[in-house]
C-alpha cells in the first residue's frame, strides 16, 4: 500500500514537472567539402527558477547551479575551443559563430552585483569555482585577462530589468583543450555520456579533429506564459577529417599505401608500375559512424524527451543512406535533412556509402560567411611591431556592419594614433583613407601596466566587394624577469579578436589568436650569476669558518688526542681549556 | 733587466714613436696566431643539440615505397611540360606559366591552400620578376600561430634546374597533409629563382616588401624554421651538402645545423659536407680551410642560398644540397627532410638555446664566439693604440729632441745620446720653425684641417658607394678601372694641398692619420662582434695604414721621394678596387658579375659588405695614401 502510494507520487511528480523541466539531446552531421564532416552535438536541459533556487535539480547539473548561485551568475557562456574554421572551403560557421569561442577558453558572464568592485569579486568567485570544475587553468583569467565589453556581447536570456547586471569577459588564448576538459563536460549531461548520441564523444577521436569547439550556455529564459525556467545548453561542435578518423585506432599512422592499392591517373602516357600520378578522389568519400567515431551510438538517452528527431544527416537527397534498421525515420520539410529517432535500446550506426555519382547540383548548398577576417602581427623584431586586420566583404551589394573587439594584453601598448586604414576594391588598387571612413564608434580603455588589458571596440562599416585593411603600430613592453612564462622564448599569446556582425541574430567570427615575440632575457645568466656567486660564497665561508672553528693541534698532540685513554681525553680537555684562557688569536699568531 | 726597463721607460722616443709600432704589431700578429690556433682539439669543441626539444632522429620516418611512385608521377608530370615547351631546343630551365599552373593544380588536388605573389626587382639595370607559389598545410589542430617554411626553389643559386627538388616538396607535401601530429602549419613555397623569390616571400610575409613586390594572400603564423630542398642531377646523390651562411653573415642558430648534421648521419646514413669540402679527414689543414672558406662567405656577406633571406628576420633557415655520385636517392632526401620537419615541429619554443655566432670547422666541430673574437678585436685593436699613441705624440712629444728637457731632468740619458739628439734637435728646429715649441709639455693641436679631411673623406666614400650600387652592369668594369686611377691620383693630390696650407705638415699628418686611425678601430672591434669575418678581413687589410708614416724630413730628398713612391705603388695595391679585382682573380669569376651580385645584394637582401668597403676601408686607406704622399711635398 505504502509502495503503491510512493510510486503514485513519484509520477504524480514527474507528470508535473516534465512541462517545464526537460531534456533533449540531437545530433546533426553534416559532409563539408573536400572531405570532412561536420558533428554538432547539442544538450539542452531546463530547469523551473523556482527549483533552480531551491537547489531541486533534475536535468540541470547540480555541480554547475552551486556555482551559479554562490557566483550571482544570472547567464555564462563558457567555451572551449581549438584549431581553426576554414571558412573557405566551409561555408560560414555552425549555429552562426553563437556557440564557438577564440582559440583556448573563453568566458563571459552577467553577474548580479551592487557595484563594479562586487562583480569583480564574484567573478573571481566564478572563475575559480569554473576551473576546478573543468579542470582548465580558469583562475589565470585574473584582471589584466578581464574586461567589460561595451557593445559586442548581449544577454541572450530574459533577464529582470534591474539593471544590476555586469557583463565580465575574459579569455585563455594558450589554454590547450583536451580530454581532461571533456570528462566534466560529459559529466554534466543526465546521461553523462553513457547513452544517447553523447555516448559517441570519445576523447580519441574528439582532440583529433580539426577543428572542435565545446560550449555551455546557461540563461534565464522566461517563456510568454508559464514559469521562467533556467536552461543550460551544451554543444560540441566538431569538424573531423573523413580519411584519418576512419584510420583504425591500433595503426593510426598514415604510412605509404601499397603499391598496388594507388590510386593512379592511367592515361598519363608515363604511367608505369614504378610511376604514378595520383588521383585525388573529389566525390564524397564513404563514412559510418562507427567507423569515424569508433563506436556507435549506444541507444537512446532515457532521461531525454521522446519528442523530436535525435540523429540528423544533412546530404544531398540523392545520397543513399543505411541507419540502423531499428531506428524510425522522421519526416523533415528541408529536402536535405534527413532525420532518425533512437531506438531506446539498441545500438543506432549510420552507414553514408561512397556516392557514385558525381553531380554537385544536389549538395547541400553551403552559404558563403558575410565577412571574411584576418588579424596578424606585421614587422620584426623585439621593440615595435604592427597590427593588421584585414576585413574582406564577399557580397557584391550589401554593406556589413560589425563591432570589431580586442583585448591586448598590457605588454603589447598599441599606438591609436597610428591607426590607418586602406581599401582595395576587386580591381586590386590600394587606397589610403581616414580611418574615420569606416569606423563610426570607438570605445577605447587603454591599458595599465600589470593590472589590466587594453580594451578596444570599433563600430566599422565594410563597403561591398572590398577589402579593408586597418593597421597600428605597438610598442613591445619589457617585461620584470618574474613574470616570463617558463617557455618564454615561445612567445606571449595574444587573445583573437571577436567581430559581432549586426544581424537579427548577430552573427559571430573570431579570428585566430597570435603569438606575440616579446624581448627576451638569456635565462641561463641568472642561473650562472648564482652559481657563480654561490661557489664564491662557499668558498670565502668555508675558509674562514675553518680558520674561527678549527682548533690547530700539532700532530703528536693529535695523536695523544685520538688514542681514547684517559690521558688523551685528559689532554684534550687541557688543551680546550687553554685555547679558551689564552684566547684563539693568541695561537694563530 | 730592470736597468734597461727603466732606461726604456725614461726615452720619450721609445714610448711615444717606436713602443706603439711595436704593441700594433704584437696584436696584428697575435690576431692572426689566435685564428690559426682555433682549429686545434683544445681551442674548438664537439658540436651538441642544446635544445632537448628538437629530438633529432628519435622518429621514424616513413616517407619510402610507394611514394616514390607519386614522386615518379609529379616529376614526370613536370619534366614533359619542360619538354613540350622547349621548342628551340634550347636547355630551357625558366619556369613557364604552364608549368606553374601545373604546380599549383597539384598543390590543390593535395588539399593544401594555394595562393601566388608576383614580384619585380630592378638591379643595375636588369630586372629580376617572377612568381612565387606557395601553400599552407594548416596543423589539424594548430591555430595558424607557428610555421615551418619548406622551400624549393625552380632553380638553385647556382642556376642549375632543382626539378628533383620541386618533385620532392610536392611528394612531401601530399604526404604531410595525411599527418596529424603537426602542432605548426607547413609552409611549401615554389619561388623560381633561389635569389629574389624568397626574399620577396619572407619580406611580404613581415609586410616590409617594397611597393614592387606583391603582398601575401594567404598568411600563417610566426615562421619557425625554413629548410631548402635542392637536387640539381639526375643521378643518385653521396652526401648533403649543408649551407647555412645568411646575408651580412648571419648565421642560424647551431643546433639546426646540428640536427641536420643529426639526422641526416645518425639516422639516414648520409654524409654530410659543409663549405664545399668533399673530403674532409678531420685534419688540421682541412680544419682550418674549412674554417676560411666559412669565413670568406661570412665576411662577403652574400646570400649562400634560398635559406639565406630568412635569417634577418630571425627564422633559422638551411639549405640542404645533395652532392657527389652514391647509391642514396631522393627518398632518402625525403626522409631527412621528414625526420628534419619532425624535430622542428617538436620545438615549444623558437630556437634560442644554441650559439647564434660561431664558426664551423668540421660537421661535429665548432668555436663559439667567445673563443674567436679576440682575433679580430686584436687586430681592430691595433688600429686603437697607433691611434691613441698618435694622439699622444702629437701633444705631447715633439720628434725625437724636443723633449729633450725633460730627459735632461731626469738625468738618466747618457751623455753621448743627448748629444746626438740635440744635434738633431737643431737640425729640425732650422728647418722647421713652426715645429718646436720649446718650454710647454703639452702642445696645441690644429684639429680644423685634419677633422675637416677625415669627415669628409668618410663622406666621400658615399659617393662610390652610390654608384657602384646604382649604375647599369655593363658599366662596371669601367668604373672599377676609373676608380683604380682616381685611387691612384687622390692622396698624392690631397697631400699636395695639404703642403700648400702653411701649418706644421708633420704635425698635421699625424693627427689626420690618428683622427682616421680611431673611428676605423672603433667600428672594426664593433663589427667584429656582430660580423667577425668581415671584421678580421678588413682589418688584415688595413693593418699596414697603422704603420705608415710620413717620412721624415730629415731624410735626404732622393730617398724620401723613393721612399714615399715606392710606399704609394705598394698601398694601391691594397686599394680596395685592386683588391676586388685580384680577388676576382683568384677565385677566377668575373669582375662584372661579383659587382651586379653586389649590387643585387644592397637592393634586394639589405646587404651592406660594400657600406664597410666605402665608408670605412676606403677612407682610411686614403687617409694613408695622403700621409704617405706627405713624402712627396715636403
Amino acid at each position: 500500500m505504502i509502495i503503491f502510494f510512493i510510486v503514485a507520487l513519484i509520477l504524480a511528480a514527474l507528470s508535473a514537472g516534465s512541462a517545464a523541466s526537460n531534456y533533449h539531446e540531437n545530433l546533426l552531421l553534416q559532409p563539408l567539402p573536400p572531405s570532412s564532416l561536420l558533428a554538432s552535438f547539442n544538450f539542452k536541459s531546463n530547469t523551473t527558477q523556482t527549483s533552480f533556487e531551491q537547489q531541486h535539480f533534475r536535468y540541470f547539473p547540480r555541480a554547475l547551479g552551486q556555482i551559479l548561485q554562490h557566483a550571482n551568475t544570472r547567464e555564462l557562456h563558457l567555451r572551449f575551443t581549438t584549431g581553426r574554421w576554414d571558412s573557405e572551403s566551409w561555408g560560414s560557421r555552425p549555429w552562426d559563430g553563437a556557440k564557438e569561442g577564440g582559440t583556448g577558453v573563453e568566458l563571459w558572464a552577467w553577474i548580479e552585483a551592487t557595484d563594479d568592485e562586487t562583480a569583480f569579486s564574484k567573478w573571481i568567485t566564478l572563475t575559480q569555482s569554473l576551473s576546478g570544475l573543468f579542470c582548465a587553468s580558469l583562475n589565470f583569467i585574473d584582471s589584466t585577462r578581464t574586461t567589460r565589453p561595451v557593445a559586442s556581447f548581449e544577454p541572450t536570456g530574459d533577464h529582470i530589468a534591474s539593471g544590476n547586471l555586469h557583463l565580465l569577459h575574459g579569455t585563455l588564448p594558450g589554454e590547450v583543450v583536451c580530454t581532461e576538459n571533456l570528462t566534466p563536460f560529459l559529466k554534466l549531461l543526465p546521461c553523462k555520456g553513457k547513452a544517447g548520441v553523447a555516448s559517441l564523444l570519445d576523447g580519441h577521436k574528439l582532440f583529433d579533429a580539426a577543428w572542435q569547439s565545446m560550449a555551455i550556455d546557461v540563461r534565464p529564459v522566461c517563456p510568454s506564459e508559464g514559469e521562467c525556467l533556467v536552461q543550460v545548453d551544451q554543444t560540441v561542435d566538431i569538424v573531423m577529417d573523413i580519411e584519418r578518423s576512419k584510420r583504425p585506432r591500433g595503426n593510426p599512422i598514415p604510412r605509404p599505401v601499397p603499391n598496388d592499392k594507388l590510386d593512379c591517373d592511367t592515361s598519363k602516357p608515363y604511367h608505369a608500375r614504378d610511376t604514378c600520378y595520383p588521383l585525388e578522389k573529389t566525390a564524397g568519400k564513404s563514412w559510418s559512424i562507427s567507423e569515424l567515431f569508433g563506436r556507435t551510438i549506444s541507444g537512446s538517452c532515457p532521461l531525454a524527451d521522446g519528442q523530436g528527431e535525435t540523429v540528423c544527416l544533412r546530404t544531398s537527397p540523392l545520397q543513399e543512406v543505411r541507419p540502423s534498421p531499428d531506428s524510425v525515420e522522421a519526416s523533415v520539410s528541408d529536402q536535405f535533412t534527413r532525420c532518425y529517432t533512437l531506438p531506446s535500446s539498441e545500438s543506432f550506426d549510420l552507414d553514408v556509402p561512397e556516392q557514385v555519382s558525381a553531380a554537385t547540383d544536389n549538395d547541400v548548398p553551403l552559404e558563403e560567411p558575410v565577412l571574411h577576417a584576418e588579424r596578424t602581427i606585421v614587422g620584426h623584431g623585439q621593440e615595435r611591431g604592427g597590427m593588421r586586420i584585414i576585413f574582406n566583404n564577399p557580397s557584391t551589394e550589401k554593406t556589413v556592419d560589425f563591432i570589431y573587439f580586442e583585448t591586448l594584453p598590457w605588454f603589447l601598448r598599441p599606438y591609436i594614433h597610428t591607426l590607418q586604414a586602406t581599401i582595395t576594391g576587386r580591381d586590386g588598387v590600394r587606397q589610403q583613407v581616414p580611418a574615420s571612413e569606416f569606423i563610426k564608434e570607438t570605445y577605447y580603455r587603454p591599458g595599465i601596466d600589470r593590472e589590466r588589458g587594453t580594451q578596444l571596440e570599433l563600430a566599422l562599416s565594410v563597403p561591398p566587394a572590398s577589402t579593408v585593411t586597418l593597421t597600428y603600430d605597438f610598442e613591445k613592453a619589457i617585461l620584470r624577469y618574474t613574470e616570463y612564462p617558463p617557455d618564454a622564448n615561445r612567445g606571449f599569446n595574444v587573445a583573437p579578436a571577436v567581430i559581432k556582425i549586426a544581424a537579427a541574430k548577430p552573427i559571430y567570427i573570431r579570428t585566430t589568436s597570435l603569438l606575440l615575440q616579446l624581448p627576451t632575457p638569456d635565462f641561463s645568466m641568472p642561473y650562472n650569476v648564482i652559481i657563480l656567486t654561490s661557489t664564491v660564497i662557499a668558498l670565502a665561508f668555508g675558509s674562514i669558518f675553518n680558520l674561527l672553528v678549527r682548533r690547530f693541534v700539532t700532530t703528536e698532540e693529535a695523536a695523544a688526542l685520538q688514542a681514547q685513554t684517559l690521558k688523551g681525553r685528559l689532554g684534550g680537555k687541557i688543551v680546550a681549556l687553554r685555547d679558551r684562557i689564552r684566547g684563539k688569536s693568541a695561537k694563530v699568531e | 733587466m730592470v736597468a734597461s726597463l727603466r732606461n726604456l721607460r725614461n726615452n720619450p722616443h721609445f714610448l711615444f714613436v717606436r713602443l706603439p709600432y711595436i704593441l700594433s704589431f704584437l696584436c696584428i700578429i697575435s690576431g692572426v696566431i689566435w685564428l690559426f690556433l682555433l682549429p686545434l682539439d683544445d681551442y674548438s669543441r664537439k658540436t651538441y643539440i642544446s635544445e632537448n626539444a628538437l629530438l633529432p632522429g628519435q622518429v621514424h620516418a616513413y616517407f619510402a615505397g610507394s611514394e616514390q611512385h607519386i614522386f615518379r608521377g609529379y616529376k614526370r608530370e613536370l619534366e614533359g611540360l619542360i619538354n613540350g615547351n622547349e621548342n628551340e631546343g634550347e636547355e630551357s630551365v625558366e619556369r613557364t606559366p604552364v608549368i606553374s599552373e601545373k604546380i599549383q593544380s597539384i598543390l590543390k588536388a593535395s588539399g593544401l591552400k594555394v595562393a601566388t605573389q608576383g614580384y619585380e626587382y630592378t638591379s643595375s639595370g636588369i630586372t629580376h620578376q617572377g612568381e612565387n607559389i606557395y601553400a599552407i598545410i594548416q596543423a589539424p589542430r594548430g591555430d595558424a600561430t607557428e610555421a615551418i617554411v619548406l622551400v624549393a626553389a625552380w632553380e638553385t643559386i647556382d642556376g642549375e634546374l632543382n626539378l628533383n627538388g620541386v618533385s620532392l616538396a610536392l611528394t612531401l607535401a601530399r604526404y604531410f597533409k595525411r599527418w596529424s601530429l603537426w602542432s605548426k602549419d607547413i609552409i611549401f613555397v615554389f619561388p623560381p629563382d633561389s635569389k629574389a623569390g624568397t626574399q620577396a616571400w619572407v619580406d611580404a610575409y613581415h609586410d616590409m616588401q617594397p611597393p614592387t613586390v606583391q603582398p601575401l594572400p594567404l598568411k600563417s603564423g610566426a615562421l619557425q624554421g625554413g629548410l631548402v630542398i635542392e637536387y640539381p642531377f639526375e643521378h643518385r646523390f653521396e652526401n648533403v651538402h649543408i649551407i647555412y651562411d645568411g646575408v651580412n653573415g648571419q648565421l642560424p642558430n647551431l643546433d639546426l645545423f646540428n640536427t641536420a648534421v643529426s639526422i641526416a648521419g645518425g639516422q639516414m646514413g648520409i654524409g654530410t659536407r659543409l663549405q664545399e669540402m668533399w673530403d674532409h679527414d678531420n685534419s688540421y689543414e682541412k680544419r682550418l680551410q674549412t674554417m676560411l672558406r666559412g669565413m670568406v662567405k661570412q665576411g662577403l656577406g652574400y646570400a649562400a642560398g634560398a635559406h639565406s633571406s630568412f635569417m634577418p628576420y630571425h627564422i633559422d633557415a638551411i639549405t640542404l644540397q645533395t652532392q657527389g655520385n652514391g647509391w642514396q636517392d631522393e627518398m632518402a632526401l625525403g626522409r631527412t627532410v621528414e625526420g628534419l620537419c619532425r624535430s622542428l615541429n617538436n620545438l615549444l619554443e623558437h630556437l634560442h638555446q644554441s650559439f647564434f655566432f660561431y664558426l664551423l670547422m668540421q660537421t661535429h666541430r665548432f668555436v663559439s664566439i667567445g673563443t674567436y673574437l679576440p682575433s679580430a678585436m686584436l687586430i681592430a685593436g691595433n688600429f686603437t693604440i697607433m691611434a691613441i699613441a698618435l694622439w699622444l705624440r702629437t701633444g705631447y712629444y715633439k720628434g725625437p729632441g724636443a723633449d729633450d728637457s725633460t730627459v735632461t731632468r731626469d738625468g738618466k740619458a747618457s751623455e753621448s745620446e743627448k748629444e746626438q739628439l740635440l744635434s738633431k734637435d737643431q737640425a729640425q728646429a732650422i728647418s722647421k720653425a713652426g715645429d718646436s715649441i720649446n718650454g710647454s709639455t703639452v702642445a696645441e693641436r690644429q684639429l680644423a684641417l685634419p677633422l675637416t679631411l677625415v669627415i669628409s673623406l668618410h663622406l666621400l666614400g658615399l659617393i662610390p658607394l652610390y654608384i657602384f650600387n646604382n649604375i647599369s652592369h655593363e658599366k662596371y668594369t669601367l668604373a672599377t678601372h676609373t676608380s683604380i686611377a682616381i685611387n691612384a691620383l687622390l692622396p698624392p693630390t690631397l697631400s699636395l694641398l695639404l703642403s700648400r696650407t702653411n701649418v706644421s705638415q708633420q704635425a698635421q699628418l699625424h693627427l689626420i692619420k690618428s683622427l682616421s686611425l680611431l673611428p676605423l678601430g672603433l667600428f672594426l672591434s664593433t663589427l667584429a662582434t656582430l660580423n667577425f669575418s668581415l671584421s678580421f678581413m678588413t682589418g688584415l687589410l688595413c693593418s699596414p695604414l697603422s704603420f705608415i708614416s710620413c717620412p721624415s724630413t730629415a731624410t735626404k730628398p732622393a730617398v724620401r721621394y723613393a721612399s714615399a713612391v715606392l710606399g704609394l705603388v705598394l698601398l694601391n695595391i691594397l686599394s680596395p678596387p685592386v683588391v676586388l679585382l685580384a680577388g676576382c682573380k683568384y677565385f677566377g669569376v668575373e669582375v662584372t658579375t661579383v659587382l651586379t651580385e653586389a649590387a643585387f645584394g644592397w637592393d634586394v637582401w639589405g646587404m651592406w659588405t660594400q657600406v664597410v668597403v666605402w665608408c670605412v676601408w676606403w677612407p682610411a686607406w686614403v687617409v694613408g695614401g695622403v700621409v704617405l704622399g706627405g713624402g712627396l711635398f715636403s
